[in-house]
């Protein structure tokens, strides 16, 4: 049960590092992984971003996110890493597989719900591209959904 | 409900003029904005810290998160946002202050 928790790890590694030193990181994570049996699903790599703030001293640092299937001991072991690495100057460990879990089923909830209330309409389930409305209303046409709206309520 | 038949009191009153004015706005200058929770509006199902694209409107630009009241985010979707807020701003994508 607890061996098939998903988490995302966010890390920045500082603007000095090499993109070699990059690469490194990233394997030495694998292989933590690998070593408690866990599963890296999706690694992406932003590159280089600036900073919204300083950090240290760096004004920038490169971005790396990397889903991982696997115990809370991995992650936190693969913390405790990232913690004594200097080149990395930030990290951030979230667990994602709940909140998955819990979007997925308000989809389909959504879903299920559309289906039934325009089968009852006499309708196909799924609305045709012609009857979508459009994305957003344009300013002039939102002033006149707000004086309808508010004259209904 | 009752628009023609002079109901109410005088909120409800008031209602019926801009109701009539259709397309003018209501008076005293102030326009107020229809409030809908954007994560309801748009189906967003996960609030995702990563997507500063997504969180930029409700930060204004001394990097404090909008209120409530003023983004007409509703409670649960207010609570998702200050957590995906937070998140963010410990990977500096997002601010904790500008001035």
């Amino acid at each position: 049960m607890s061996q098939n928790r998903q988490y995302e790890l966010v890390y920045i590694v500082s603007p000095d590092a090499s993109e070699q030193a990059v690469a490194d990181l990233h394997t030495q994570v694998e292989q933590i992984v690998q070593r408690f049996n866990g599963t890296l699903d999706k690694t992406e790599n932003w590159g280089r971003r600036k900073l919204a703030y300083e950090i240290g001293h760096a004004r920038e640092g490169t971005y790396v996110i990397e889903t991982i299937t696997g115990s809370g001991e991995l992650m936190k072991e693969i913390d405790r890493r990232l913690r004594v690495t200097d080149t990395i100057i930030r990290h951030l460990t979230v667990r994602v597989d709940q909140d998955i879990r819990v979007a997925e089923r308000l989809r389909t909830e959504r879903k299920e719900t559309q289906a039934r209330r325009r089968t009852a309409r006499g309708l196909p389930p799924e609305p045709l591209p012609s009857e979508r409305r459009g994305d957003r209303d344009d300013d002039d046409s939102g002033d006149m959904g707000l004086e309808a709206g508010e004259g209904q309520r | 409900m009752s628009g023609e038949r002079g109901g109410g009191g005088r909120g409800r009153g008031k209602k019926e003029d801009k109701d009539k004015a259709k397309g003018e706005r209501p008076r005293g200058g102030f326009f107020r904005r229809r409030r809908v929770c954007k994560f309801c509006a748009d189906k967003i199902d996960y609030i995702n810290y990563k997507d500063v694209r997504l969180l930029a409107p409700f930060i204004p630009e001394r990097g404090k998160i909008q209120p409530r009241r003023i983004s007409g985010t509703c409670a649960k979707h207010q609570r998702a946002l200050q957590t995906a807020i937070s998140r963010a701003r410990q990977l500096a994508l997002i601010p904790y202050v500008t001035d």
